[in-house]
Order: structure tokens, then sequence, then C-alpha cells
């Protein structure tokens, strides 16, 4: 018969949410001023393991939640747009259609569209709607360089867990 | 780790409706974007950091005024030389280095940075999680996203746990004592951590569906909810009173 | 008088992420339960029983895939046509692992999560969960949250949800596993008194509660057989293999190593989760100490505080007092992060590459003194003497094999000394016995941590036990 799976996607975008929130405020890697959060790497992850709808959901939500979680209330709506956008995007870019793995050029695409949609986004709307201008320009490097390991990392980790955990292709939808 | 902004209180804003508290954090939201004056701004914030003091306390407070001081600053230092026309304030010779209306509008910049973000602090503190899922539940949010977010609260503290024996079970693999790792390659060991946690993670996803529907999910009945805001009875009187709140600021300050 | 379920020649197995195929875990499996019956299944670990379970309660082949052939029939129903959320009041099922069936954020909500699917009025609902609440223990808890609680609190929250909900048949893994003997004799009243039918999965013999089954089965070579009483206890022995000797006996220890590792005037600081008001709760070891080549055992009640000391030893958290050496020598945690090997009780958390092979050549590969033969034969050597397979894939392995993997990982570290938690948990004795003797083989001292007396009585040698806060020497 045919299965109504709708509590697996329920259980996917909650656990997928939850993994980007403990990336985002627990892995911190100390840099010279401040911190870098893994939240690239758990959002490029889920956008090459889980496709488009799941990436939107669980980078917009998770990042969201980690928001609200560590009293930062009023950036929530921002990070859930841009990085909500950012999963979407580049799920869409290596999405394909027979599974195969995506050719090396459409990679390089996916990590050019997610270091600009991070460090644009933040800038456009953090300087729209919260700061300025000039801080929301102050905080672009720091972006490009977060999202650009990320997206590193994230390509390492999504291929090592698709070997090392095959059954993770029966759980995406 | 802890999952919650709540803190602990019993003032009016802790009685007040949160379906009523969520209207008037979005009223106040855009009352900080319209056309209203520098003084009646700075009034109505200071309104509302007063509000939170009395329901929250010092602490609260103070907290998270620390946590955005840093970006405060930049923004006060930075944001004035943006404007360059109008009557200079501060020159060194011949040029302006700030004039009056880059001042004005750094501090209308500031002000309403420190209002949106105690007004959005305040709902998290003095609201618990279940009571602003439901509040959201009454404001049309779906039951499926409801649930996502729950599930996902509380799938959170699993994961970091988790994450953190992952890590200190790495640390005890080393073979010897290694000399200090370079940057990249602290990098890439953090890839089987990661790995790990994901694998972790993913293998949960199973049991978490085939609870759900253990559970009943997916049923033909109508769904009935065990939590509800019953308890706060005044809901008519807390719309009346965040709609007149926001009114009255408008009225009084606009410009 | 009407079946209640009824499986006729059930074949399963799982599906295969390499290019064999996996053997089946039940061949013409064929089961038979009348209305208000209750049943033993005891089943040996790994072979197929929580499997089993899953599959009743409709979940299994949907979200644990596999190949399934077979009918199975649950009063009068075919389950191949209904879904499993449309079993709610038929078929409860309560976990050998509890955590994996919480999905609310406080106890009083997790009760509540299958009533709201009911459609109950909150009236009911309310009276039902103070009810069970009362029942099982829990009305302190009820605005606790699931990691606050021990392991037997989960499974009366579980236990209390089977009750509320109330539904015809208890497929119940490891029921009285985790639970204190009160709650226990709760459980075996509560089964009694609701009549309702029972089929009880377990893979140790609990003789204290024989007398509450009408019948015992047994799951032997993939199918279920009826056996008189005293003829399955024996066959189930020799499945689990009770009846071999134990490899610690006799075993001879190749290295004769001559360290210590010894502890005295510590103290232990635990500290409770946020919310529970309760203040953090101090353990106190007057002296402790353990020799190469020597067993210990370490038993005590669930949070008696038998992590935390051991994460001191390995050097995983700094005393708040007191010192740790080994052969007298004051260690740091560093130090100790390297000579004490502790083999955490989830073995999934020590795990972390795509094959056995990497698996366990990860820490030699980071040794420059070593060639990659070097290498080669010590891998292959480890995956010999603990009957692994270099090219399997961990996270599709059985429990016992990645368990045994992890031993495999720490052997090859070759520490001086090796903690091992809770390993006798859903492993059968004689292979619990068979990693420690593995793991001693170079001469290494062991402290093994149990709550199974049983068990720590199976390994001859020094017993320390925690009491009211205090590690002693039985």
């Amino acid at each position: 018969m045919q299965h109504n799976k709708n509590a697996l996607k329920i259980a996917v975008t909650a656990v997928l949410t939850a993994v980007v929130v403990v990336f985002t405020m627990i892995v911190r890697i100390p840099t010279a001023k401040g911190y870098l959060n893994l939240c690239d790497v758990a959002i490029c992850f889920i956008a090459f393991t889980f496709g488009p709808t799941s990436a939107f959901i669980a980078a917009g939500l998770g990042t969201a939640l980690a928001d609200l979680i560590s009293g930062y209330a009023q950036w929530a709506p921002i990070s859930f747009a841009v990085h909500g956008l950012e999963g979407l995007l580049i799920a869409l870019i290596v999405r394909s259609r027979n599974g195969s793995e995506a050719s090396i050029v459409k990679k390089i695409l996916a990590g050019i569209v997610c270091m600009a949609t991070v460090s644009l986004g933040y800038f456009a709307l953090s300087a729209l709607f919260i700061s300025t201008v000039a801080v929301a320009a102050a905080e672009i490097p720091g972006n490009l360089a977060q999202s650009a390991v990320g997206f590193v990392l994230g390509l390492g980790v999504s291929s090592a867990v698709k070997r090392a955990y095959p059954p993770v292709r029966s759980l995406s939808w | 780790m802890n999952t919650s902004a709540f803190v602990a209180g019993n003032g009016w804003l802790y009685r007040f409706d949160p379906r009523a508290k969520i209207l008037l954090m979005v009223l106040l939201c855009i009352f900080f974007f319209l056309p209203i004056t520098l003084l009646g701004l700075f009034l109505s914030v200071l309104l509302v950091i007063a509000v939170g003091w009395r329901n929250t306390g010092t602490k609260n407070i103070k907290g998270v005024f620390l946590s955005i001081a840093p970006m405060l600053l930049f923004m006060l230092l930075f944001s004035p030389f943006n404007v360059r026309s109008g009557e200079p304030l501060w020159r060194i010779g011949a040029v302006t280095i700030i004039t009056v209306e880059g001042a004005l509008q750094a501090l209308r910049l500031a002000c309403r940075f420190i209002g949106i973000t105690y007004v959005c602090t305040l709902l998290f503190a003095t609201t618990v999680m279940g009571e602003i899922m439901l509040a959201l539940r009454f404001w049309r949010l779906p039951y499926k996203a409801a649930l996502v977010v729950t599930l996902s609260f509380t799938y959170i503290p699993f994961i970091a746990e988790s994450f953190s024996q992952i890590a200190e079970s790495h640390r005890l693999r080393e073979a010897a004592l290694e000399e200090r790792k370079n940057y990249i390659q602290r990098l890439k060991d953090l890839v089987p951590t990661l790995t790990s946690v994901l694998v972790v993670a993913l293998r949960s996803i199973p049991n978490l569906a085939m609870s759900l529907e253990m559970r009943g999910l997916g049923r033909s009945e109508r769904r009935t909810s065990y939590r509800s805001l019953d308890s706060y009875t005044r809901l008519f009187t807390d719309f009346v009173i965040s709609i007149t709140i926001v009114t009255m600021l408008w009225l009084i300050f606009k410009a | 008088m009407a079946h209640a379920l009824t499986i006729n020649n059930l074949r399963f197995s799982y599906l295969s992420y390499q290019e064999r195929s996996n053997e089946p875990l039940f061949c013409d499996l064929s089961l038979s339960i009348e209305e208000g019956e209750r049943v033993l299944l005891l089943a040996p670990f790994d072979m197929g029983k929580t499997t089993l379970a899953k599959i009743i309660g409709g979940v299994c082949p949907k979200y644990f895939p596999g190949t399934m052939t077979g009918s199975i029939t649950l009063f009068g129903t075919d389950l191949s046509t209904v879904e499993p959320w449309q079993l709610l009041t038929e078929v409860g099922y309560v976990s050998q692992n509890p955590a994996e069936q919480f999905i609310a954020t406080t106890v009083e909500e997790e009760i509540a999560f299958p009533l709201e699917s009911l459609g109950l009025s909150r009236a009911e609902m309310r009276e039902r969960i103070a009810t069970v609440l009362e029942a099982w223990g829990l009305a302190h808890l009820g605005d606790a949250n699931e990691s606050e609680l021990s392991g037997g609190e989960r499974k009366r929250v579980l236990l209390a949800i089977q009750q509320a909900l109330s539904p015809r048949l208890w497929l119940l893994d490891e029921p009285f596993d985790d639970l204190d003997p009160v709650w226990r004799v709760r459980l075996k009243e509560t089964i009694l008194a609701g009549g309702k039918t029972t089929l009880v999965l377990a893979s140790r013999y609990l003789a204290d509660f024989a007398d509450l089954f009408d019948r015992v089965l047994l799951l032997d070579e993939r199918r279920i057989v009826a056996l008189p009483l005293r003829e399955s206890l024996s066959r189930f022995s020799t499945l689990c293999g009770d009846d071999k000797p134990s490899p610690l006996l006799d075993q001879t220890i190749e290295d004769q190593r001559r360290t210590t590792l010894s502890a005295g005037a510590l103290a232990v600081e635990r500290k409770r989760r946020s919310t529970t008001s309760t203040p953090p709760f101090e353990m106190t070891v007057d002296s402790f100490a353990l020799e190469s080549g020597e067993l210990v055992t370490l038993t005590g009640a669930n949070g008696s505080g038998k992590s935390s000391f051991s994460r001191l030893l390995c050097g995983l958290d700094e005393p708040k007092r007191g010192v740790i050496a080994i052969d007298g020598k004051r260690q740091s945690t560093k130090e100790l992060n390297r000579s004490v090997g502790y083999l955490f009780q989830n073995p999934d958390l020590q795990i972390f590459l795509p094959t056995v092979e990497e698996e366990l050549s990860w820490s030699l590969r980071r040794r420059r003194e070593l060639s990659s033969s070097e290498i080669a034969e010590r891998v292959g050597f480890a995956a010999d003497l603990f009957a692994l397979d270099l090219g399997d894939t961990p996270t599709t392995m059985s429990y016992p094999k990645r368990k045994a993997l992890q031993a495999a990982v720490y052997y090859l570290l070759d520490r001086p000394f090796y903690i091992l938690d809770e390993l006798d948990s859903a492993l059968t004795y004689h292979s619990a016995l068979s990693i420690m003797a593995s793991l001693r083989q170079r001469g290494s001292g062991i402290l093994l941590i149990t709550h199974d007396r049983l068990f720590a009585a199976k390994v001859e040698g020094r017993a320390y036990t925690i009491e009211a806060g205090r590690l002693i020497e039985r």
C-alpha cells in the first residue's frame, strides 16, 4: 500500500532544525576577532543531502530559533530569511534528477551563491531594518569568511555522512 | 544546555495574555519605524526598558544591554559620518566631520535598535515557549508548524549533549600528546566529529517518526489540546490595552 | 476465545546497504496469542526481538526498511491494511530504550499527546493524566523535561502513557529493565489487574516474575518455539552462551606490566540539571586502586555517581579535591586522557568513520613512527581478535558488533587502564566477558561499571560500590 509518510516529513524537519540550532550555538571556533559559528556547515549538509524544502525550513527556522534562544530575538526574522534563502538556493543548484553527485562547476557555483547570499543578505536587511549601512558593511568580511569555511567543511561532512550512514537516502523526501 | 530565554517572574507583563502580547510586540516594532519625534522615540524606548526592568529585573535588563553594546558603540561611532549635508557640528579646519543631522540620525538609529531589541527580548523573557506556541496557533500558525518547532526544542538538548560527548571521546582517542595543531588541521579534525554528530541525529529520525505515528499523529479525529491559554481571562481587555498604548504613543509623538 | 495476535510465516530481512544482502532475521515465524493471555517471549540480544515488536506495532518496515512476507492479524484486522496511528488503542508499545519514544517537552505533555490524538476533552485528559502520574510516582515530575529524568523514571512515564491509553494489546520490550524493585512489583500488579493481552519481550530471564505469565516462548533460530519451561530456559542459556566457560578464567596475560592507578581523598561534585532546585550532590572517594591486569567492578544504583567518578579517572573532568596518580605520580587531566581509556555505554558516540578499517587505523595513522604495513598488520590483528570485517560500515552493523568495534579501537590505543561503562547492557554476558578478556590480553587493568549485580558476580576480583555518596570497597 501507498504509505503516508507525513510523520517522516515532520521528524526530518524537526531534527534538522535542531541540528542547525546546535551547530549555530555550540560549535564555535575562536578566531582573531570573536567566534565563527558553524551554521553554514549544517545548512550546506542539509542542502546537499535533503533538498530544497527541508533546507529552506531547517536553515531558516534553525538559525532563527538560535537567535531567539541566545537573546538576539531582533535578528531572528533576518536570519530566517537569509539562511533560509541560502539553504534553498544551494539545494536548487546542486539538485540532480537522477541522484548523481553534483558536478564540480555546480559545487563552485553553489559555494559562491552561499557566500553571496549570506553576506549580501545580512548587509541589506540589517542596513534596512536594524542598524545602519556602515555597521552592516563592516560585517561583510566576517560573514564572507564564515560562510566560506562553512561551505568547504559542509562539502566534506556531506560526503562523509553519505558514506558513513548509507540509510540517509531513505530519509529524504 | 539552556534552550529557554524565559526569566521567572510574576509582574504584570507575565499576566498579560500572550495572544495580545504578540500583537503589542508587532505594533511596537512598527511604531519605531513610523515618523515620530526623536524625543518621542527616546521616551517610548525608555518606557519599554522601564517596563522590562520592573518585570524581569535588573540582571536581565543589564544582560540584554551588554549583548548589544558592541554593536551599539559601533553604530554611534560610525553612522554620523554618513550624513554629509546640514549644519556642521564639529569641524577640523575647513572639513566638516559631523553634522547635526548626522548626529541626530545616529541617535535615532541607536534608539530604534535598542527599542526593537528590548521589545523582542521581553516577549520571550516573560512568556514560556509552550504559551508562545499556543498564542501563535491562535494567530493561525498551522499545527504541524508548531509541532516542528516544539519537537526541535526537545531535540536540541539531545544533539548538544551528543556533540559534547563525541568531542570528548575524540579527545580520548588521540594517540599521544600531539603538538599544537595548526588551523587547517584543527578544521580537518572537526569533520569526523561533525559527521558523527550528524549520524547520531539522523539515526533518531526514524524513531521520532515511528513514535509520532504510534502516538496517533495522522488520525482522523479532530485533535484536541491539553494545554490552553484559558488561565488568561482578560484577552479582550489586553487587546484593547495593546492597541491603545501604541495608538496613544503615536498620537502624542508623531512628527 | 478470539485471537488477539496471529503471525503466520513471517519472514523479514533488513535492507542491505552493501553488495551482499542481509540474512533474514525471521524465517517462517508463527505466533498466536489469545485475547487476555500474558506471554513472555525470550530472545537473546540482537536476534530481532525489537524488530518483531516494531513489526507488530506497524512501523517496520515502514520506517526501518526491509523485505517482509507473511501475514499478521491484530484483533481480526490485517496489519498490512492499517497505518500505525489507527492502532493507537489497539496496541501500545513500550520501547526497550525509552528515550527514543519521547516527543514532548514535559512529562505531562508527553502523556497528553496520544490523548489529544484521540480527541479527548480537556477534563477527561486532566483526570486520566492525574491518575497515571499518581500511579507511577511521577506527580512531582509533571513539568520535568525528558533530559532531567533517570532511566527508571523514563520507563515509568512510558508505562503511565500505556495505562492512560489502555490499549488492547500491551507490547512491552524489556519493561522491567531500569525499574527499581517497588516499580517492578507495581508493573506486575498493573498487568495482572488490567486483564489486557500482554506480550513481554526479554533478553534476560527474571525468575521473580515467572508467575505473571501464562506461557513462555523462545525465539530460536529465526522462529518462535514453545517448549516446556525448564527446556526453554536451558535452551535459552545455551543461545546466550551462558553455559560457555568464562573467557576470563585461565586467561594468560601476554604482557606483565606493573602499574597502579590510584585515587585518594577525591571529591566529585555532581551537578543536577538547571531546572531542578535540588542542591549539587557530592560524592567522596577515600581510596581507590586499580592495578595492571586486574579486574575490578564498580556497582551502584542509577545516578549514584558512577559516571562522574569515571569521568575523573580518565581526565574528562577535574576533581573538586584530591589526587589521581599512576604509580604514585600525580597525573594531569591531559595525561589521564592518554592512560585511561573510557568506553562509553553508547558506542555510537565513539564511532566516527565510514568503514571499520578507517575507524581502526585513524589513531595509528597519526603516529609518525608507524609504517603503513605495520598499521595494516595491527588493524588486521585487532579485527580478527574482535571478529570484525574491515569493509563493513559501522553505523549499519549490529549493536554487539558496534560495541566490539568500540573496544577494538581502544585495544589498538593500548592504554594501561580501561573503564567499561555498562558494558553488559544489551550484550549477552558471554560477549561482554569476551570483550573484557581481549582488552585485558596485554595486561591492562579494567574497571567494569555495571548496575547488574548478577553480571558483577561473574567477574572475579575486587569490588567497589557507591553507597550514600561514598565509594567503598566491599
